[in-house]
């Protein structure tokens, strides 16, 4: 991963998805450079979560290339169960495992896949747990837990399995209000330490104040992009203009 | 289980032991089955027929009981909506002193309960097991048959218990096999070979279904049982050879296996598919296979919703392999039949079965009820009664306050 920095982790090039007679995207083009945190926005239905999903194989492409690490997802009989274990992905209803505890759910995949025995996938899920300030809730039951401590053990659960990119689908908009900030404290955590992130949000602060890139979608395309400030100081597109005008009315 | 047990004692405790408005109708309800009763012929070992006069007392209280009742009705009748405050059956003394003769009523219902059907069924067992040829009276009857019969049921229950519950056992470990066959789908990483195995192993299973879910076990029965007869005999083996590997038991035992399964198969498959498919995502967007996501995530969680249709299938089968009886297989119907045919009372035969197999399925139940609890599913619920009594206990309650 150190050797391609300057090359893109993610380059999407052409990406096209129907569903039925359905386009949700339409030719879309996106890299996501090594250490970059790139945050989509964009109106319900616009197609953000279908091309986050796209990224790592959840829904399967029509047309167009995604490339990881250089490697074409979209390629038939791809590994992507290999391609999948470096990138982690955070889903907005959770979906922590019901019939696990806390610390199972972050030592299944290790265990599983990196062969790593289970007191040394334990150590790093405990660690992880710290970090994201779920420690001592590690032998809780998942359906013991809130909302918002149930997405921190989902965010530990995917850094188990040391990704070189974590997606980021909606992740507090199953939230209530008050506990949306402890989530988005340990994504900040995250991206400050340099961890490659494409986030899927109707969080404009949060948008604003940690990305590198801003991607506003529109549907199915991809309107606008840049930096933040350009694109919430100075918006180029009416569309954008109309949607920012919205969210910040709040 | 527990959930339910204090409020419904509750109820009962308090049914029993507090004044409420249905002391004297459900109570005359009791007395009229206890004249009734007394009315009726005497069984031979009835021991009130020692103390007669005890029983014409007896008799009279319930009378007592009865026409104090139907005053009750006429006072309320009369006095309609001011009968809550007016009659003198709504005094508190009054209703404590008809709770408690109501408890003397129900003593002497059940005392003759005792003496006449408790003594009834027992003078019958005693005539049906000593008499040379069968009686005519239709209980006794029903005992001599049960008794002479004996043998025959008794082989023939045990051949039911265990074709459905080796049936049961099989068909789930088949059921399992085939369920995972049946819901594979393409996944991006598979091979020309594996994808072309998937896809004959759904087809195999959806076509399984619908076959055996589309024929009854009867005729199914009948073409594995003669149709293994006619491949061996084509195999050139001789009549007693193929009895002894091939007997109406293990065809019966093959059927119910091959029947069951497909039913299972379809009770696990819709556990697993009422899984939350989030949950699928997540373990694959690990990385986890789709055979592994299925395995330590989305199975085991669909297992806990197909428990009460699992334990469904045993019960059942417990009544479906009666049909068996038609390829020869002992079961419980086959002994019915049998001894309807020797004494030629289907009717009675029947009845004798129906009963034996309601108490099978009620033991099945319970048992599965138990098991399931400590699996930690829901109740079977197979046969079991409605709780949803608890709103109208508590209406009364409301209702009698306000009376009172």
């Amino acid at each position: 991963m150190t050797d391609t920095l300057n090359e893109p982790m993610v380059r999407i090039e052409g990406l096209r998805k129907s569903f039925g007679s359905h386009e949700v995207l339409r030719n879309i083009d996106l890299t996501v450079m090594p250490g970059q945190v790139v945050t989509i926005i964009g109106a319900s239905g616009s197609g953000k979560s279908t091309l986050l999903r796209c990224i790592n194989l959840l829904e399967t492409p029509d047309a167009g290339h995604v490339w990881f690490h250089g490697k074409d997802l979209a390629a038939e009989h791809v590994d992507v169960n290999r391609l999948r274990e470096s990138i982690g992905m955070v889903f907005q209803g959770f979906n922590l495992f019901n019939n696990m505890n806390v610390l199972d759910n972050c030592t299944l995949a290790p265990v599983t896949l990196k062969k790593m025995n289970k007191q040394e996938a334990e150590r790093t899920a405990l660690a992880h747990l710290e970090s994201v300030g779920m420690g001592e809730f590690a032998h809780a039951h998942v359906s013991t837990l809130s909302g918002g401590q149930k997405q921190r053990v989902a965010i530990a659960r995917a850094l188990c399995m040391n990704p070189d990119l974590m997606l980021f689908d909606e992740p507090t908009s199953a939230l209530d209000p008050e506990i949306v900030g402890e989530v988005l404290e340990v994504m900040r955590a995250l991206a400050r330490e340099g961890m490659t992130m494409v986030v899927v949000t109707h969080e404009m602060a949060f948008a604003k104040s940690v990305s590198d890139e801003v991607v506003f979608m529109d549907e199915g395309i991809i309107a606008e992009k840049g930096s933040p400030q350009k694109i919430f100081t100075a918006p180029e597109h009416a569309r954008t203009r109309e949607f920012l005008a919205r969210y910040l009315d709040d | 289980m527990d959930a339910h047990a204090i409020p419904r004692r509750n109820r009962l405790v308090a049914f029993v032991l507090d004044d409420h408005r249905y002391v004297l109708l459900g109570t005359s309800v009791v007395a009229c089955l206890g004249m009734l009763l007394s009315s009726s012929p005497r069984p031979w070992f009835s021991f009130m027929y020692y103390a007669y006069p005890v029983e014409v007392v007896m008799y009279y209280l319930l009378f007592a009981w009865v026409c104090v009742s139907v005053a009750a009705l006429i006072s309320k009748a009369m006095l309609r909506e001011r009968y809550a405050q007016a009659s003198p059956f709504t005094r508190p003394p009054v209703k404590s002193a008809l709770r408690c003769t109501s408890y003397l009523m129900w003593a002497i219902t059940a005392v003759l309960i005792v003496d006449r059907v408790v003594m009834g069924l027992a003078s019958a067992w005693a005539v049906a097991t000593s008499v040379q040829s069968r009686p005519e009276d239709a209980l006794q009857s029903i005992l001599y048959m049960l008794w002479h019969g004996r043998d025959m049921f008794i082989t023939g229950i045990m051949t039911t218990i265990e074709l459905a519950v080796l049936g049961t056992v099989i068909a789930f470990f088949l059921a399992l096999l085939l369920v995972f066959c049946r819901i594979q789908t393409i996944d991006r990483p598979d091979n020309d070979l594996v994808r072309f195995l998937k896809v004959v192993g759904a087809w195999f299973a959806k076509v399984y279904s619908t076959v055996i879910r589309g024929t009854p076990m009867m005729v199914q029965a009948g073409i594995i049982y003669y149709g293994v007869i006619g491949i061996l005999r084509g195999s050139g083996m001789g009549t007693t050879e193929i009895n002894a590997l091939w007997s109406a038991f293990t065809a019966g035992l093959v059927t119910i296996s091959i029947n069951s399964t497909a039913y299972m198969m379809e009770v696990l498959r819709g556990g697993i598919e009422s899984v939350d498919i989030g949950q699928t995502e997540a373990a694959r967007s690990l990385g986890l296979s789709q055979w592994q996501a299925m395995r330590k995530v989305v199975f085991p969680q669909g297992i806990k919703f197909a428990i009460p249709g699992l334990s469904n299938e045993l019960v059942i089968n417990i009544k479906d392999s009666s049909v068996l009886s038609v390829i020869g297989t002992f079961d419980l119907m086959f002994a019915t039949n049998t001894v309807a045919g020797i004494y030629w009372q289907q009717l009675q035969a029947n009845m004798i079965a129906a009963v034996a197999y309601l108490i099978l399925t009620m033991v099945a139940t319970w048992l599965l009820n138990k098991l399931s609890r400590r699996l930690g599913g829901r109740g079977a619920g197979v046969t079991g009664m409605s709780d949803s009594t608890v709103n109208a206990e508590a209406a009364t309650a409301a209702a009698d306050q306000m009376g009172a």
